[in-house]
C-alpha cells in the first residue's frame, strides 16, 4: 500500500539527512504505529508518506515513495489527496470552513467530486463518525474529540485507502482520546482502512496495533515489526512494557487485559517484599500551610463551574487535580492565582486574597503556568526572554537563565523559543515563573504533547521543587504523571469536590483513574514501576540475607 | 409550499439584487418623498424578515451613518454654500480667506433654498447606505461568500479561513492578557501592547503554517486540466484590458456630454459587459463543485425581480419625463409626488411577502453558539 | 541573486497579472479621481455627475475580482492562502475597535510590515482581503468597500515596493511610509466622498472644467479642513506601532516566511544513485515548479 524504496531525505541546509535508507512497505488494511521521540523524524516519516515532504518543505529525496502505485515524486499532495488522507495534532488549525459539514465537504469540493455523490459521502462519514447530530454545529463550539474526528472525517470523505495521523490524541484528554482511538479502530476493522499513526502515549494504541515502526532517529535505521518484538527494546516504552521487562515476560504484553493473565508470579514475588506499598508515602500534611479555599465558589454568567470548596495546600507538597473536562480544575487554578475573584466564600495565599494583589506581588506568591505554556513567552530568544524576566520582575541579571539551567541544561541561548521542543518551552515558561520564587506553583496539564523522556525531567523537577518546599498543584488527566509525583489526589465533579486524599487512595482502585501498573497488579496498591522495582530489589535483598 | 421549503434560507445574491435595485433608484432621484418612501420599504422588510444572527444589526448601524453623512452635507452647505439668492433663514459672519484658499469663502447669508436642496442630496446618499445595510443585514456574508464567482476561488478561500479564524483570535488575544496578568506584566500601554501582539501574532503565524499543510494534503490548488485555460487566460486578460479602456472613455464622455446619454453611455455598457466576460473567462480554469450550494428557486427570481421593478419604474418615469425625479427648490415649494415611482417602489415591499422567515440550515452555525462555548473553553484551557 | 531573492517571495506576479494590476489601478485612479478630471462642454448640466461615483461602484469589485483571480491564479499556493487568510483574519480584528469609513485603521501598520516581508504582490492581495474580511465580519460592506480595498491593496504594495534596509534604518522607512501612506489613504478615499459632501453647490465643491490644478487646489483644501484632523493622528498612530512593534513583528513574520519555504526547491536524486554519493555521481537536479 505505501511503499518506502531506499529513501533518504535531507533538509534544505541541514547537515545530515532526516530519513537514512529507508526501505519498507506497509500493507493494506494494516494498523500501524510509529514511535519516537520527539525529534527523531516521525513526522518527516509521516509526511513523506503524502508527498508533503519534499513538495511542501524543500529539501533532497533519493529513493521512491509509492502510494498504491502512484510515486510522491512525480505527484504533490494534494494529488495524493483521493488515495491518502493526512491528520495533524491540534485538530481546529486544520479547518478552513467554520461549520462541520462544510468542513467535511470541502476536500470533496477540492477533488472536483459530483453534487450528489458529495452529498452521499457526507452523510455515509457522519455516520460512520458518530457525527450525525453535529452536522450543523460550528466547528469552534465542538469539544477537542469531536474537532479530532471531523478532522478526521474531513480526509475521510475524499475515499481514500489510507490515513496518516500525526499523534492525533496528544492534544486531547483522555476521554476525547479514546473516543477517537475507538472511531479509528471501527475504521481498521470495519472499513478495512490503512492506518498508520504516531503517538505519544502508546499505552493508548498498542493493544490495537498491527506493527510497529520504531523511528529511532540520529540516522539509525527504522525497524519494523510485531509490537511484542519491538517493544521488547525500543527506547520509548509505556509502563505495562517497562513492568515487563523488569517482570522478563515474554512475549511483552500490550495491554492490561493480557498482563493479568502472566502476573501471578510477580504478585508473588512482590507479597514478599518487605513494606507494603501503601506505608511508603503519605500526604505531607505536616508542611506548613500556603494556601487555602474555605466555601470558595464561582460562576461564570450564570453557570456554576465551582462550589463550596474546601481546600488546605501545604508547603513541599504535589496535589493532583483531577476530573473530567469542565469538573472546574481551570476554575479552580484561576481562582488560586487571582485570574478570578471568587463569587463566594475565601481564597487565601499566604493570608491574602490572590485576585486583590498587585501583579508584581501576586507573582511572588502564585505562579502558573498555562496549558499552552507559549503564552507566557514573547521575546525572539530564549536569552531575551530570561533578560526581560529578570528585568521586567527587578530580578538580579541572570536569575531567570539560573532556574532555566537548574531546571534542564543546554538550552541554546540564540533559540526562537517557538523553536525549543515542548519540553525545553514548559522548562523556559516555568523558569520565567519561577525566578520570582513564588510559594506556590500551578500547572495547569503540564504533559500534553510531552514525550517519555520530557515527562520524566518533568517529574524530576516537580520533586526537587517540592523538597525545596513549594507547593504545587497540578491540573492533569496525565494519571501516570499523578502515579509518580502527586501526594495527594483531589477529584472534582461538577464543580465539586468529591475525594481528597492520598493520592494512592484516590487513584489506585479507581477504574478510571488508575495508572496501568495498578490495573495489572490489582487488587495490591502499586502505582509505577520504580515502586515495583525497588519493592523486588528489597525482596531479593532480604532472600539473599542468610 | 411545505413547511420545510420555507424554513430553508434565502439566497444572500437575492437580497443583494433586491437591495441594488432600491439604491439605483435612489440615486436617480432627489425628491425627498421618494427617498422616503424607499427608506420605508427598506426598513420595513428588514424589520420582518431580519434573523438573530449578529450581522442583522448593520442597519441600525447604516442608518446612523446615513444620518451623520446628512450633517456632514448640511454643514458643508452652510458654511461654504455658493451665494445664490433667495430666502434668506440667518446669516453667518463672512469669513475673508486669503487667495492660497482656493476662492473657498466662509459664512454669509444661508438659504432656505440651499439647504434644503443639500438635506436632499444628503438623505439621497443615506437612503443608498440604507439599502446596503438592508442587504448587510439580510444576507449571511459567510454564504455570501460561498457564491462568489469561479474566479475568486483562492481569494475567497483565504477570506474564508479569516472568517474561520477571526473569532478564535478573540479567544486567543484573551488568554494571551491573561497569560500577562500571571507572570505580572502589564496588559496596556506601549510595553503591553508589544508583550500581547507578538504572542498573538506569532500564533497566528504558527497556526498558517499548519493550514497550509492540512489544505495542502486536503487536495487544495489540485487542477483537473491545465491546457486549455492559456488561451482562455489571455482572452480575459484582452477583454479586461478593452473593458476598462471602454469604461474609462465612457464614463468621462458621459460626465461631459450635454445629452442624457450618447456614445458614451454605449462604451461604458460595452465596457462593462467586457468586464464581466473577463471574470466569467478567467473563472472556468478550474474544476471544482460546490457541496449543497445555495438554491435559486422562485422566491429568489421574485426578490431579485422586485429590485429591478424598482429600477424598471424609475427609468419609465424619467423617458416618459413624469416631473419630480429631480426636484429642485428655486422657486421653494413642495416637491410633487410622482405616482409612477411611488407604485414602483411599492413593488420593492414584495419580499417582506414572499420571503420565508430566516431560520437558516447554517444561520444558526454561524457566530450564535459562540457564547455558551467561551465557557467550556475557559474551563478546558 | 536576484532570481533566488524572487524565489522567496509569497506570491510572484506573473506579467499578465502585472498588466491587470496596472489596468486596475489606472481604473482605480480615474475612479477615485473623477471629479478632478470632469471636463464638461459648453451646456453640460452634469445630469450624470450623481451617477458617477456609483458606476465605479458597480465596475470597480469586477476589475478588483478579476485581478485578485489572476494573481491568485498559478501562484497563490496553500500557504499564501493560509497566511493571507491568518493575517487578514489580523488585520480585521485590529480594525474592530475603529471600524466605518474613518477610524485609526491599525491594521496598516501589519498591512505594511506583510507587504515589507512577503513582497509587493502579497502586500496587494492582503490589503484588499483584510478589508474584505473585516467588512464582512463587521457586517459593514458599503458602497466605500471597493475604494477602501484599492486603496490598502496599493498601500500593501507599495510598502513591498521599498527600497532595502536593515535595522533602524528599515524602521525609520517603514514608519515614514506609514505615515506618507496613511495620509494619502485617507486623502483619497476623502476624494471618493468629496462629491458626496460638498454637492455642487458649495465654495468647496468641484468645478466642472475648472481645470485638474485648480480642482486639485480646491480639494487639498477641502481636505485639509475637514479630514486631516482624522488622517494625521491615524498616521501617527501607525508610525508609532511601527516603532514600537516593528522589529517584533518583522522579526515574526520573516521567521513565519522562512519556515513556510515559500517555492520550496526540491531536489530528486535518481533512484539508482547511492544515496549520500553527492553530486559527483551525478544526481538528476530538477525543480519542481511551485505549485
Amino acid at each position: 500500500m505505501i511503499r518506502f524504496d531506499g529513501v533518504t531525505f535531507t533538509y534544505t541546509g541541514a547537515d545530515a539527512p532526516t530519513l537514512l535508507d529507508v526501505d519498507l512497505e506497509i500493507c493494506e488494511g494494516e494498523l500501524c504505529v510509529v514511535v519516537g521521540t520527539t525529534g527523531s523524524g516521525k513526522s518527516t516519516f509521516l509526511r513523506a508518506m503524502n508527498g508533503l515532504v519534499p513538495h511542501a518543505t524543500g529539501g533532497r529525496l533519493a529513493g521512491d515513495v509509492r502510494v498504491a502505485g502512484r510515486s510522491t515524486r512525480v505527484h504533490a499532495p494534494r494529488d495524493l489527496a483521493d488515495l491518502i488522507g493526512l491528520v495533524g495534532q491540534d485538530p481546529s488549525a486544520s479547518f478552513v470552513t467554520d461549520v462541520v459539514e462544510d468542513e467535511l465537504a470541502y476536500t470533496m469540493e477540492n477533488l472536483g467530486i459530483a453534487p450528489a455523490a458529495m452529498r452521499r459521502r457526507v452523510e455515509d462519514t457522519l455516520d460512520l463518525l458518530g457525527l450525525h447530530e453535529l452536522r450543523g454545529r460550528p466547528l469552534r463550539s465542538l469539544s477537542g474529540g469531536q474537532q479530532q474526528r471531523v478532522a478526521i472525517g474531513a480526509v475521510l470523505t475524499a475515499a481514500p485507502r489510507a490515513l496518516v495521523l500525526d499523534e492525533p490524541t496528544s492534544a486531547l484528554d483522555p476521554a476525547a482520546a479514546e473516543e477517537v482511538l475507538a472511531s479509528l479502530s471501527r475504521l481498521v476493522h470495519d472499513v478495512g482502512l490503512t492506518v498508520v499513526i504516531a503517538e505519544h502515549r502508546l499505552e493508548r494504541v498498542l493493544p490495537f496495533a498491527d506493527r510497529v515502526i520504531l523511528v529511532p532517529g540520529e540516522g539509525a535505521p527504522l525497524r519494523i515489526g510485531s509490537p511484542e518484538d519491538v517493544m521488547a527494546d525500543s527506547p520509548v516504552a509505556p509502563p505495562l512494557v517497562e513492568l515487563a521487562r523488569l517482570a522478563n515476560w515474554s512475549p511483552v504484553p500490550l495491554s492490561v487485559r493480557d498482563a493479568r493473565r502472566v502476573v501471578a508470579p510477580l504478585r508473588a514475588r512482590l507479597s514478599a517484599a518487605p513494606k507494603a506499598p501503601s506505608e511508603r508515602r503519605a500526604p505531607a500534611t505536616s508542611g506548613a500551610a500556603v494556601a487555602s479555599l474555605e466555601g470558595a465558589g464561582f460562576a461564570y454568567d450564570e453557570v456554576l463551574a465551582l462550589s463550596d470548596v474546601d481546600l488546605g495546600l501545604h508547603a513541599g507538597e504535589v496535589v493532583a487535580l483531577m476530573g473530567r473536562n469542565g469538573s472546574g480544575k481551570s476554575t479552580l487554578l484561576a481562582l488560586l492565582a487571582g485570574a478570578r475573584r471568587p463569587s463566594i466564600g475565601i481564597v487565601q495565599v499566604r493570608g491574602e486574597a490572590p485576585a486583590t494583589l498587585s501583579p508584581r506581588r501576586l507573582v511572588r506568591s502564585v505562579g502558573l503556568v498555562p496549558q499552552d505554556a507559549q503564552l507566557l513567552l514573547y521575546c525572539e530568544t530564549v536569552a531575551e526572554e530570561c533578560a526581560t524576566s529578570d528585568k521586567e520582575g527587578g530580578l538580579g541579571a541572570g536569575t531567570t537563565r539560573g532556574v532555566l539551567d537548574q531546571l534542564v541544561s543546554g538550552v541554546p541561548a540564540d533559540r526562537h523559543p517557538r523553536d525549543l521542543s515542548e519540553g525545553q518551552r514548559l522548562a523556559l515558561a516555568l523558569a520565567v515563573v519561577l525566578a520570582h520564587d513564588p510559594p506556590l506553583l500551578l500547572l495547569d496539564e503540564p504533559t500534553r504533547g510531552l514525550d517519555y523522556p520530557s515527562k520524566e525531567r518533568l517529574e524530576g523537577i516537580l520533586a526537587r521543587l517540592s523538597a525545596g518546599g513549594t507547593s504545587v498543584v497540578v491540573a492533569t488527566h496525565d494519571v501516570e504523571l499523578v502515579a509518580r509525583v502527586a501526594d495527594r489526589a483531589v477529584l472534582l465533579a461538577d464543580g465539586e469536590v468529591v475525594a481528597d486524599g492520598a493520592a494512592r487512595d484516590v487513584i489506585c482502585h479507581s477504574p478510571v483513574f488508575a495508572p496501568q501498573v495498578a490495573k495489572v497488579l490489582a487488587p495490591d496498591s502499586w502505582l509505577t514501576v520504580e515502586e515495583v522495582r525497588r519493592a523486588l530489589r528489597a525482596a531479593d535483598e532480604l532472600a539473599a540475607q542468610p | 409550499m411545505d413547511p420545510r421549503r420555507r424554513r430553508r434560507a434565502l439566497h444572500p445574491a437575492a437580497w443583494w439584487a433586491w437591495a441594488a435595485g432600491l439604491a439605483t433608484a435612489a440615486i436617480e432621484t432627489t425628491n425627498p418623498v421618494l427617498l422616503s418612501l424607499i427608506a420605508a420599504v427598506v426598513v420595513y422588510v428588514v424589520a420582518t424578515k431580519r434573523s438573530a444572527a449578529p450581522w442583522s444589526r448593520s442597519l441600525v448601524v447604516f442608518l446612523r451613518l446615513g444620518l451623520v453623512v446628512i450633517a456632514i452635507r448640511v454643514i458643508v452647505q452652510v458654511l461654504f454654500g455658493d451665494r445664490i439668492a433667495g430666502h434668506v433663514m440667518f446669516s453667518l459672519p463672512q469669513v475673508a480667506l486669503p487667495s492660497w484658499a482656493a476662492g473657498v469663502s466662509i459664512g454669509g447669508p444661508v438659504t432656505a433654498e440651499s439647504v434644503l436642496q443639500a438635506l436632499c442630496e444628503g438623505l439621497r446618499l443615506a437612503v443608498v447606505l440604507l439599502a446596503f445595510g438592508a442587504a448587510n443585514s439580510l444576507a449571511s456574508p459567510y454564504r455570501l461568500l460561498r457564491c462568489l464567482p469561479a474566479v475568486l476561488y483562492e481569494a475567497g478561500v483565504a477570506v474564508t479561513v479569516a472568517l474561520t479564524y477571526a473569532p478564535e483570535l478573540v479567544t486567543t488575544i484573551g488568554q494571551v492578557r491573561e497569560a500577562r496578568r500571571l507572570r505580572g506584566r502589564p496588559t496596556r500601554g506601549l510595553a503591553g501592547l508589544r508583550g500581547m501582539a507578538v504572542p498573538v501574532l506569532e500564533g497566528a503565524l504558527d497556526r498558517s503554517l499548519e493550514l497550509a499543510s492540512s489544505m495542502d494534503s486536503r487536495g487544495y490548488g489540485r487542477r483537473a486540466s491545465a491546457t486549455s485555460s492559456r488561451r482562455r487566460a489571455t482572452v480575459a486578460t484582452v477583454a479586461t484590458v478593452a473593458g476598462t479602456v471602454l469604461v474609462l472613455v465612457g464614463v468621462y464622455d458621459a460626465l461631459g456630454s450635454a445629452t442624457p446619454w450618447g456614445l458614451g453611455a454605449a462604451m461604458l455598457l460595452v465596457g462593462a459587459g467586457l468586464l464581466a466576460s473577463g471574470v466569467a473567462l478567467s473563472g472556468r480554469r478550474t474544476q471544482r463543485t460546490r457541496y449543497r450550494p445555495d438554491r435559486w428557486g422562485g422566491a429568489e427570481w421574485l426578490i431579485a425581480l422586485s429590485g429591478a421593478a424598482v429600477v424598471a419604474a424609475f427609468s419609465i418615469a424619467g423617458a416618459l419625463g413624469v416631473d419630480g425625479l429631480q426636484v429642485s427648490f428655486y422657486p421653494l415649494g413642495l416637491p410633487p409626488v410622482p405616482l409612477l415611482p411611488c407604485l414602483g417602489i411599492l413593488l420593492g415591499l414584495a419580499p417582506a411577502l414572499v420571503a420565508p422567515t430566516s431560520a437558516p440550515r447554517r444561520g444558526a452555525a454561524d457566530l450564535s453558539a459562540a457564547r455558551p462555548r467561551d465557557v467550556t473553553a475557559t474551563e478546558s484551557r | 541573486m536576484s532570481r533566488t531573492a524572487r524565489a522567496r517571495l509569497a506570491v510572484r506576479l506573473t506579467t499578465r497579472a502585472s498588466v491587470l494590476l496596472a489596468t486596475a489601478s489606472l481604473l482605480g485612479l480615474a475612479a477615485f479621481g473623477w471629479p478632478l478630471l470632469v471636463h464638461a462642454r459648453a451646456g453640460a448640466n452634469l445630469a450624470h455627475a450623481a451617477d458617477a461615483p456609483w458606476i465605479f461602484v458597480a465596475l470597480l469589485p469586477l476589475l478588483l475580482a478579476i485581478v485578485l483571480g489572476e494573481i491568485a491564479e498559478g501562484s497563490l499556493d496553500a500557504k499564501a492562502v493560509a497566511l493571507l487568510g491568518i493575517l487578514a483574519a489580523c488585520g480585521a480584528a485590529l480594525r474592530v475597535p475603529s471600524p466605518g469609513v474613518a477610524g485609526f485603521e491599525p491594521m496598516f501598520f501589519l498591512l505594511i510590515c506583510s507587504g515589507r516581508v512577503l513582497g509587493r504582490g502579497f502586500g496587494f492581495v492582503l490589503g484588499a482581503l483584510t478589508l474584505f474580511a473585516s467588512s464582512l465580519i463587521t457586517g459593514g460592506v458599503g458602497p466605500w468597500l471597493p475604494f477602501q480595498m484599492l486603496g490598502a491593496a496599493w498601500m500593501g504594495f507599495g510598502a513591498g515596493c521599498l527600497p532595502r534596509a536593515a535595522g533602524k534604518r528599515e524602521i525609520a522607512i517603514l514608519a515614514g511610509y506609514a505615515v506618507v501612506a496613511s495620509v494619502l489613504y485617507g486623502a483619497l478615499l476623502n476624494l471618493w466622498f468629496w462629491p458626496f459632501a460638498a454637492g455642487t453647490t458649495t465654495s468647496f465643491s468641484y468645478v466642472p472644467g475648472g481645470g485638474v490644478l485648480e480642482n486639485l487646489h480646491r480639494f487639498v483644501f477641502f481636505d485639509l479642513t475637514t479630514s486631516l484632523g482624522f488622517d494625521l493622528p491615524r498616521a501617527v498612530t501607525n508610525a508609532v506601532l511601527i516603532v514600537v512593534l516593528g522589529r517584533s513583528v518583522l522579526g515574526a513574520l520573516r521567521r513565519a516566511s522562512r519556515r513556510a519555504v515559500f517555492d520550496p526547491v526540491v531536489i530528486l536524486e535518481d533512484v539508482a544513485a547511492s544515496p549520500g554519493s553527492g553530486p559527483t555521481s551525478g544526481p538528476r537536479h530538477h525543480r519542481v515548479v511551485g505549485p
